[in-house]
C-alpha cells in the first residue's frame, strides 16, 4: 500500500471554535479599531507673570521681543517671547495703545500719556499731551513720526519734538490709527474712516458701507499694501482691496458676510482688536475669552479655544511676529503665546503626516473601505448576472432545437407570439416606455404558458397550445402568411404600424443615402460603404440588419410548401444567387463606366476579380449543379435554413460579440453610448412607481410593502446609481459570454447517454437539462467558473472609466491627494487580492462540498 | 389483435449522412411477451429500439403504442416515453443522485408525486431487483451489475407498457451478468411487456417468447425460441455459429 497522502494544511483541520475566533478578531479589527479622539486643543499658551493689571496693548518690536502694556503703566518686556519680565515703567497712568517700527516701539494711553523707546536703548521716554485726552491709538509714520488719535476726534503728529495738532473734519470718536508706510487709516465710532496719503499730515473721509453707519470700528489694520481690514464694535468685518491701478487699498470698503447660522453679517461679539496675518487670514479678539480665526478673509470665522478657565476673559489686544507666532493679552494680567496662528489643534490627527503609514492608513482608510465596498457590489451582481445569463446562453447553444422544429411543431406558440405577444408589447412600449413594454411581454407569455397548463389539465386530449390546434391542411397556409407578415409587417393606421423587414431595410437604406456621405451613384457597395457612417445613429444600421434577417425568414415562410423540402432550399439559393449577382452587376456597370471603358491592367484586375468572386461564390452555394444530378443523399449544401439552429445562433453572436470586443469599449459604449444604466434606472423608478400604487389599493399590508419598494428604489435606482447600474451590466454581460463557454464545455463533457436516459423517463428537454445535465455539468466546470469570477473582480477596476467610485477610482484619489503612490496602490492591490482570494477559497469549499463519490478524478478521497 | 401492446410497421431510417441502418422492418408484440432482437453489429437493432422509444426520428413507417400512432409530430413524446421504458447498455444512472434519488426522480417530475408516494414506488421496485440495501449509495460506488440493476428499477417504477432493453449486459464482466439476467428473467415471469436486444443467445432462448434476427437493416428470419436449435437461414446459421466460436 502506498502511504495515504496527508495534506500539510487545510483549513477544515482547524477546529471550529479557532475559525470563528479568527474571523471575530477580524471583524474586531476591522471594525472597532477605535478612532483616535477627534477633539480640539487651544494652541494657546499661558504665560505667567506675577502681575494683575489688566494689559490693554502689546507689540512685538523688530527684534521678535513683546511688549505689553497695561493699567497703572505697567510695561512687560517678553524677549523673543520667551523671557517673560516686568519692567520699570516712565508712567502710572493707564497704557491702552501701543505700535512699534523698525527703530521705536511707542505706548500711548489715558491722560495724554505718550512713551517711547528706541529699540537699541533700554530706556522709555516720556512724552505727554498736555490736554489730558484718553489717547486711543498711536502708530509710527514712514518718517518715524508718532501719530495718535484720542477720544475726542483729535490727530496729532510729534513733530520735531513738538506735538502737533491736524485737522481730523470730524468730532468722532477715533478709535485705531495705523499706517503702511505713508499711506495711513483712522477708524472712528458712526462708521467712520479717515484716510491719508501723507504720513498724516491731511486726512480725508473714505466711503464706509451704510450698515456700519452707526458702528463704532474699534480696530482697522493693513495687510502689506494690497489688503486691508476694519471690525467694528458689533463684530462686523469690513475689507478694502485695491480697486484699480490709479486707486490705493482703504478707499473702499464693502462689509464681509459672514456664514453664520442667520446669515447676519455680525458675529455677535465685541471685538477688541484685529490682527492681519496674509491677505485673507486674519486673526479676532473679542470680549468673553472671544479669539476667532478666519482664514478667507472674513468669510467663514472659527472662534478659536483659549486654554480652559478662560471663558469670560476679556482679551484687548494682540501682537503678531508672524503668520504663526504671536500673542494676545487680556485683563487680570493674561498673556498667551501660540506658535500655530492662534488655530486649534485636531487631537489625533494633527498635522496629518501623510508620511508616516499610521496616519496615511488613518487618512484614507474611509476612501478605500467604500471603493472596496463598492467593488464587492459591482462583483456580486456582476457574477450572480453573468452566471445565470451564461447558463441561459450554453443551454441555448446547445439547444438541438432547429427552425424548422420551431416553426413546424409550436405553430400555435409561434402564431401567438408573433400576432398576440409582439405587436401589444410594441404598442405598450410605444404608449408607455420600454419598461411597461417589457412589463407586457413578460405577463402575455407566462399568462398564457399558465392557461395552456390550465387547458391542456382538463383536455384529456390535450392538443397544441393553448387548445388551439390548427388542422393539418391549414398549417402551411398559416406558415406562408406568418411569412408574409414578416415581410410587410402590421399595417395599421395612426402611426403604430409594426414595420416588416422590407420597410425596415428600405427605411434604413434610405436613411443612408440621406446622409448623401460623398456618394450620389447607386452603387450599392457606395451606400453600404456608409453604413458606419451615421454617426450617433448606429440605430439606422441595426434596423437595417434586422431587416435583412426578418426579410429572408419572410422570404422562406412563404416559399415553404409544408414539409420543408429541398425545393425551398434552391428556392432560398436562387434569391441568394439572384441579390449576389445584381450587386456584382451594378458595380460593373455602374462602376466602370462602360463607355470609356480602359482596358488598363488595374481596371481589368478589379473586373476579374469581381467576377472570380462571383463564380467562386455560385459555386459555393450550388456546388452539385454541374453534375445534373441532385441524390436524395445530398447533404453537402453549404447552407440549409430550416437546419438553422435559431437559439444556438443568437447565443453565438452574443458571445463572439463580447468576446470580440474589448471589455473598455464596452463599459463605454454600455454606458456612455446605449446609455443602459439611465434607462434601466427610469424602467426601475416608472415599475417601481408602479408597485407603489399598486401597492397603496393593498391597505394594511401596504405599510410593510412600501417601504421595501422604496429601498429597492433607493438602492438601486437612486439618484447616482447609474454608472453602479451600467457597471454591473457591463461586468455581467461580459463575463455571461465567457461563463457561456466554460458552461458549454462543461455540458459537452457529458455523455450523450445522460440525456437519453433522462427523456426516456419521459422528462423533457428542459427537464433533463436542469435535473440532470446542469447539475452535473456545473461540478465540472466550478474550476474554470472561478477562474472567470476572479477574471470578473479584477475586469471590475475598468468600471473606474465610467466614473463608477470603486476601489480602483478611489485609489487614484488617494494618490491625488495624499501622493503616496506605492502605499495606496499597494493597498488596493491587496484589496483586490483579498476579495479574489475569498472568492477562490469559497468556490474550493463549494468544490469540495458538491464533490460526488465516484464522480470524476479529484485527488481527494 | 387488440393485446398488441407494440407494432411497428414499415420502419425505415437513414441518419443523415445517409447510412441507411433500417430499411423496413416491421413486427409486432403482444401484452406480456418478451421478444428478443438478435443480429450481427451494426445490422440496426439499436436504431429500432430508439426508434421506437423516438430518441430518433425514423424516416419512415409507423409505431403504435396501444393502438395510438406515436410518432407523429403532435404527439407527446415525453408521455409516450414515460410509457416505454429503456435500459441502457452503459446504464446511464444520473452520477449526482442517490440510487433511491434516481428512482424518484422521474416519479416526482413526470408523474408529479410526492416524496412518499414516490419513496414508496422506488423502495418497492428496488426491492424487486433485490437493491434494497444500497439505496444511499452513489453510481460511482456500484458495481456494474448492480448499476444495470438500479437501471432496470428505474425504469420499472414508471409502470411502463413496455420496456426495451439495449444490450443490457454486454458491459458487465461475465460474472456480473448472471444477477442482471435473473432480474430481466424474473420480470418476464412476471409477464412484463419486453423488447431486448442481446448478443446473449441463451438467455434469449431461454427468456424470449419470440426471436428476431435482423441483419443489414432488415429482419432475416423471426420465430419462436426455438429457430435457435433449427436456424431456416443461411445469415442466421452463419451467425448462430459464429457466436459460438466466440
Ligand atoms: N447517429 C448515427 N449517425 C449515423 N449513423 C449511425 C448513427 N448511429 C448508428 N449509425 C449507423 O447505423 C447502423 C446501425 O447502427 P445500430 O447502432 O442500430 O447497430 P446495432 O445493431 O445496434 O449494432 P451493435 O450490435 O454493435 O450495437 C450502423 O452502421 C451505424 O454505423
Ligand atoms: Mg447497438
Amino acid at each position: 500500500m502506498f502511504p495515504k497522502e496527508e495534506r500539510i494544511w487545510a483549513w477544515q483541520k482547524i477546529p471550529e471554535s479557532s475559525r470563528i475566533i479568527f474571523f471575530a478578531s477580524i471583524i474586531i479589527i476591522i471594525f472597532l479599531t477605535p478612532n483616535l479622539a477627534e477633539g480640539y486643543e487651544s494652541t494657546w499658551d499661558e504665560v505667567n507673570i506675577n502681575s494683575n493689571n489688566n494689559y490693554n496693548a502689546a507689540v512685538i518690536d523688530s527684534n521678535g521681543d513683546a511688549w505689553v502694556f497695561g493699567d497703572n503703566g505697567v510695561i512687560i518686556h517678553g524677549e523673543k517671547l520667551t523671557n517673560w519680565s516686568i519692567v520699570n515703567s516712565p508712567t502710572v497712568e493707564d497704557i491702552l495703545t501701543a505700535d512699534s517700527n523698525e527703530n521705536l516701539v511707542v505706548a500711548a494711553g489715558k491722560n495724554g500719556v505718550v512713551i517711547y523707546k528706541e529699540i537699541l536703548s533700554n530706556e522709555w521716554i516720556n512724552i505727554d499731551i498736555d490736554n489730558q485726552t484718553r489717547i486711543n491709538s498711536v502708530s509710527i509714520n514712514n518718517f518715524d513720526e508718532i501719530v495718535i488719535v484720542t477720544d475726542l476726534g483729535g490727530i496729532q503728529i510729534y513733530k520735531d519734538n513738538e506735538w502737533l495738532q491736524i485737522n481730523s473734519l470730524t468730532s468722532e470718536k477715533l478709535f485705531d490709527i495705523t499706517f503702511e508706510n505713508e499711506r495711513g487709516l483712522i477708524s472712528g465710532s458712526s462708521g467712520l474712516i479717515l484716510g491719508s496719503e501723507d504720513n498724516g499730515l491731511t486726512w480725508e473721509v473714505r466711503d464706509t458701507p451704510e450698515i456700519v453707519a452707526e458702528s463704532e470700528i474699534i480696530s482697522i489694520g493693513y495687510y502689506k499694501a494690497n489688503r486691508a481690514y476694519a471690525i467694528t464694535s458689533e463684530g462686523n468685518i469690513l475689507k478694502s482691496t485695491q480697486e484699480s491701478l490709479t486707486t490705493t487699498v482703504g478707499y473702499s470698503w464693502t462689509i464681509k458676510e459672514i456664514e453664520s447660522e442667520n446669515y447676519s453679517t455680525s458675529m455677535n461679539v465685541n471685538l477688541t482688536s484685529l490682527e492681519i496675518l496674509s491677505t485673507t487670514k486674519i486673526l479676532l479678539t473679542g470680549e468673553e475669552g472671544f479669539v476667532a480665526l478666519s482664514k478667507d478673509g472674513g468669510n467663514i470665522v472659527t472662534p478659536q479655544l483659549l486654554p480652559d478657565g478662560n471663558t469670560y476673559l476679556k482679551i484687548n489686544d494682540m501682537a503678531m511676529e508672524n503668520a504663526f507666532r504671536g500673542i494676545i493679552v487680556g485683563d487680570n494680567g493674561k498673556i498667551f503665546y501660540t506658535e500655530n496662528g492662534g488655530e486649534d489643534n485636531p487631537v489625533g490627527f494633527e498635522i496629518i503626516d501623510l508620511s508616516n503609514f499610521n496616519e496615511f492608513v488613518d487618512f484614507t482608510k474611509d476612501n478605500l473601505w467604500e471603493g472596496l465596498k463598492a467593488t464587492v457590489k459591482i462583483v456580486i451582481f456582476g457574477i450572480l448576472l453573468g452566471f445565470f445569463l451564461g447558463i441561459m446562453l450554453a443551454m441555448c447553444k446547445t439547444a438541438p432545437t432547429t427552425l424548422k422544429q420551431m416553426i413546424e411543431s409550436d405553430l400555435e406558440k409561434t402564431l401567438i407570439l408573433f400576432w398576440i405577444g409582439i405587436p401589444i408589447s410594441i404598442f405598450s412600449t410605444r404608449e408607455n416606455g420600454i419598461g411597461l413594454g417589457i412589463f407586457t411581454f413578460l405577463s402575455i407569455i407566462s399568462i398564457s404558458i399558465l392557461l395552456d397548463q390550465y387547458i391542456n389539465k382538463k383536455n384529456t386530449e390535450s392538443d397544441g397550445f393553448l387548445g388551439i390546434l390548427i388542422p393539418e391542411q391549414h398549417r402551411n397556409k398559416v406558415i406562408k402568411i406568418l411569412g408574409l407578415s414578416l415581410l410587410i409587417g402590421v399595417p395599421i393606421s395612426g402611426g403604430m404600424n409594426i414595420n416588416g423587414g422590407v420597410e425596415l431595410i428600405y427605411s434604413a437604406l434610405v436613411d443612408f443615402h440621406d446622409f448623401q456621405l460623398g456618394s450620389d451613384t447607386p452603387k450599392l457597395s457606395a451606400q453600404l460603404a456608409y453604413i458606419f457612417a451615421p454617426i450617433g445613429n448606429p440605430s439606422a444600421f441595426f434596423a437595417l440588419i434586422i431587416g435583412i434577417g426578418l426579410t429572408y425568414l419572410g422570404i422562406l415562410f412563404i416559399l415553404t410548401n409544408g414539409t420543408f423540402t429541398k425545393k425551398t432550399i434552391y428556392a432560398g439559393k436562387l434569391i441568394l444567387l439572384v441579390i449576389l449577382w445584381t450587386v456584382i452587376l451594378t458595380e460593373l456597370f455602374v462602376g466602370f463606366n462602360l463607355d470609356k471603358f480602359d482596358l488598363n491592367v488595374s481596371n481589368l484586375m478589379k473586373f476579374g476579380l469581381l467576377l472570380g468572386i462571383g463564380f467562386f461564390l455560385t459555386r459555393r452555394i450550388i456546388p452539385k449543379l454541374s453534375r445534373k444530378e441532385i441524390k436524395i443523399n445530398d447533404f453537402s449544401i453549404s447552407i440549409d435554413p430550416w437546419s438553422l439552429r435559431p437559439l444556438n445562433s443568437i447565443a453565438t453572436l452574443y458571445t463572439d460579440f463580447f468576446r470580440n470586443t474589448p471589455l473598455l469599449v464596452q463599459f463605454m459604449f454600455i454606458h456612455f453610448g446605449m446609455q443602459l444604466g439611465k434607462h434601466i434606472q427610469n424602467i426601475g423608478v416608472d415599475f417601481t412607481g408602479d408597485l407603489a400604487i399598486i401597492s397603496s389599493y393593498l391597505g394594511p399590508l401596504d405599510n410593510l410593502i412600501s417601504p421595501l419598494i422604496e429601498y429597492v428604489n433607493e438602492s438601486l435606482f437612486g439618484p447616482g446609481k447609474r454608472s453602479y447600474l451600467s457597471a454591473i451590466f457591463a461586468l455581467g454581460l461580459n463575463s455571461a459570454a465567457y461563463q457561456c463557454e466554460t458552461i458549454r464545455g462543461a455540458i459537452a463533457a457529458i455523455p450523450s447517454g445522460q440525456m437519453e436516459a433522462g427523456r426516456s423517463i419521459g422528462l423533457t428537454y428542459m427537464g433533463t437539462m436542469r435535473l440532470i445535465i446542469l447539475p452535473q455539468a456545473i461540478r465540472i466546470c466550478i474550476p474554470p467558473l472561478g477562474n472567470e469570477m476572479v477574471n470578473l473582480v479584477l475586469n471590475s477596476s475598468l468600471a473606474s472609466v465610467i466614473a463608477y467610485t470603486e476601489l480602483t477610482r478611489q485609489g487614484k484619489l488617494v494618490v491625488a491627494i495624499t501622493f503616496q503612490i506605492f502605499w495606496t496602490w499597494g493597498m488596493v492591490m491587496i484589496a483586490y487580492f483579498v476579495v479574489t482570494w475569498t472568492l477562490a477559497i469559497l468556490l474550493r469549499r463549494l468544490e469540495e462540498k458538491t464533490r460526488i463519490p465516484g464522480l470524476g478524478i479529484s485527488g481527494g478521497n | 389483435m387488440d393485446d398488441d401492446v407494440l407494432i411497428v410497421e414499415d420502419l425505415e431510417k437513414i441518419y443523415s449522412g445517409g447510412v441507411h441502418a433500417v430499411r423496413g422492418v416491421s413486427f409486432k408484440v403482444k401484452k406480456g411477451e418478451s421478444v428478443a432482437i438478435i443480429g450481427s453489429s451494426g445490422s440496426g437493432k439499436s436504431t429500432v429500439l430508439r426508434c421506437i422509444n423516438r430518441l430518433i426520428e425514423p424516416t419512415n413507417g409507423i409505431i403504435k403504442l396501444n393502438g395510438e400512432i406515436i410518432n407523429n409530430p403532435l404527439a407527446d413524446v415525453n408521455e409516450i416515453r414515460s410509457k416505454i421504458g429503456m435500459v441502457f447498455q452503459s446504464f446511464e444512472l444520473f452520477s449526482h443522485l442517490k440510487v433511491l434519488e434516481n428512482i424518484t426522480l422521474g416519479l416526482k417530475h413526470v408523474r408529479g408525486m410526492n416524496k412518499e408516494e414516490s419513496e414508496k414506488i422506488a423502495l418497492e421496485v428496488l426491492d424487486r431487483v433485490d437493491m434494497l440495501d444500497r439505496i444511499d449509495a452513489y453510481p460511482g460506488n456500484l458495481s456494474g451489475g448492480q448499476k444495470q440493476r438500479v437501471a432496470i428499477a428505474r425504469s420499472l417504477a414508471m409502470h411502463p407498457e413496455v420496456i426495451l432493453f439495449d444490450e443490457p449486459t454486454s458491459a458487465l464482466d461475465p460474472e456480473l451478468i448472471g444477477s442482471v439476467l435473473q432480474t430481466i428473467r424474473g420480470l418476464a415471469d412476471e409477464g412484463m411487456t419486453m423488447v431486448i436486444v442481446t448478443h446473449e443467445i441463451n438467455f434469449a432462448k431461454d427468456v424470449a417468447d419470440r426471436i428476431i434476427y435482423m441483419d443489414k437493416g432488415l429482419i432475416e428470419e423471426e420465430g419462436p425460441s426455438d429457430i435457435i436449435e433449427k436456424p431456416k437461414t443461411d445469415r442466421l446459421k452463419e451467425f448462430l455459429s459464429a457466436m459460438d466460436e466466440e
